[in-house]
């Protein structure tokens, strides 16, 4: 960790800002927001780290995921994606974002996030343990570090695939679009 | 002439410097009491400095204007509130400009939250109003009760006064104590949250804010805490020089803090019905011993 480096500070004051104070919205999907309570207080305490949860995605900078995900609420997460301010980092949180996890055969879940809004990265598992998020915090800053989490960029980017794919599962979406479309 | 043009710049900040501290330490506190190890105290340093570098999302042009309004409101307060002794723009009435330069802060934040459009931050606004207009009236009755006691509206001479003699906490106790008993609610701090409650209306006012606007509110609550603070070190811990009255600040503060970390949030009816019912009455009793003595 190197939050007292102040060589570091001087010279890339944006990155080691968004390193060290990721504010989170926490997306209760399904089960997994079941380990964020005891991430954020007592026990876990993330706030050591300055993850803070927030109430609001244009506060937010880290969107994390936690379950699965059906279609209806594949629309909330685009929106909230997508009033969010840049840069913006997702996680997605357990395997059913993943590929579909143990809904793998249902009708109603979303079985690749990714192809909807990009994922920055993934913390595998059902459930994760609380620790998986810590873990998942300082590999999404070694990846700030090196330029890696650059989702938002490639949103910005294939943002026609993307639209494509979202109008595809949700027939029509009732707002326009957030970047403007080759057509 | 030089040396108060000086004043008129460092003064805010250090102001600045304080609050921000404050910031830091008010995190850290509650964390220990509620057995965290919590952020590092210039945990706010790095929050302003990510939200600068941020997108910001604006809403119009009385949204970037609300904000300004309430961080220059908020600024020239400061320059009002003698920091140990030193007051660039003090005057005979100031402690009247004080209390009309108070309600500029949530004004800005309700003219920018209006252009948001946004129904939590209506909610947030009309709770700040309502909770002004509790806070005001103990907070008018124990000033009133200070300018009747000293027979003046300078803060400077009321600081003067207790310094020949014992501080105002020992000759206005029942105002000092109502002082206290507000303190919360202009701070807008627990159990007096109301205003930004995140698990109610996704902390109110704020709700719009990202980037920029978000540190521009941080910096003005900051700003906000050295002026509810600094304004009671001033009427009844009798100032200092500048090292001993932000001693006495930070001892009012970690008391608040004591407070915030303990108590749960009081719904918006709770919060008035109290501030009107016993800091008013404290405040009232303090004034009329003040008339008679």
């Amino acid at each position: 960790m190197d939050r007292t480096s102040i060589r570091k500070w001087l010279k890339v004051p944006d990155k080691m800002g968004q390193k060290y104070s990721l504010w989170v919205v926490y997306f209760c999907t399904g089960c997994g927001v079941i380990e964020i309570p005891p991430v954020i207080t007592s026990r876990w305490d993330a706030e050591r780290f300055g993850v803070i949860p927030v109430a609001t995605s244009r506060q937010a900078n880290l969107f994390l995921i936690t379950g699965y995900v059906s279609v209806k609420t594949l629309r909330a997460i685009i929106r909230t994606y997508e009033q969010m301010p840049e840069p913006k980092y997702t996680v997605g949180f357990g395997s059913c974002p993943i590929n579909g996890g143990m809904y793998w055969d249902s009708y109603n879940t979303i079985k690749h996030l990714d192809k909807y809004v990009p994922i920055d990265g993934w913390i595998a598992g059902c459930m994760p343990r609380p620790e998986a998020i810590f873990i998942a915090v300082t590999h999404l800053w070694t990846m700030i570090d090196k330029g890696m989490a650059t989702g938002y960029i490639k949103y910005k980017e294939n943002y026609e695939y993307y639209r494509n794919n979202q109008e595809k599962v949700l027939g029509g979406l009732d707002w326009p679009p957030l970047y403007s479309v080759k057509k | 002439m030089v040396i108060k043009a000086v004043w008129i710049i460092v003064l805010p900040l250090i102001a600045l410097v304080i609050g921000i501290f404050f910031l830091g330490l008010s995190r850290k506190v509650i964390a220990r009491i509620q057995r965290r190890y919590g952020p590092p105290i210039y945990q706010p340093i790095i929050d302003i400095i990510k939200l600068v570098n941020q997108e910001s999302i604006s809403h119009g042009r009385i949204f970037d204007m609300g904000v300004i309004l309430s961080l220059a409101g908020s600024i020239v307060l400061v320059l009002f509130i003698p920091f140990g002794g030193i007051a660039p723009l003090a005057t005979s009435g100031d402690l009247l400009v004080v209390i009309y330069l108070m309600l500029l802060a949530p004004l800005g934040i309700a003219l920018s939250g209006g252009e948001a459009a946004n129904p939590n931050t209506s909610i947030g606004i009309s709770r700040k109003m309502m909770l002004a207009l509790g806070y005001e009236v103990p907070f008018l009755f124990a000033i009133l009760a200070v300018m009747t006691y000293y027979k003046t509206t300078s803060l400077l001479e009321i600081v003067k006064a207790q310094q020949s003699s014992w501080w105002g906490v020992i000759y206005l106790p029942l105002p000092a104590i109502a002082y206290f008993m507000i303190l919360p609610a202009m701070l807008g701090i627990r159990p007096f949250d109301i205003v930004s409650a995140p698990q109610e209306i996704a902390s109110g006012p704020a709700v719009e804010y990202g980037g920029r606007y978000l540190a521009l509110t941080t910096i003005q609550h900051g700003f906000h805490m050295f002026i509810g603070i600094g304004l009671f070190v001033n009427l009844f811990l009798g100032g200092g020089n500048p090292l001993i009255f932000f001693v006495k600040m930070l001892v009012i503060f970690i008391l608040g803090l004591f407070i915030n970390a303990v108590f749960p949030r009081l719904r918006i009816d709770q919060a008035i019905k109290y501030c009107w019912k016993w800091p008013a009455i404290l405040a009232l009793a303090g004034l009329i011993i003040a008339r008679i003595v």
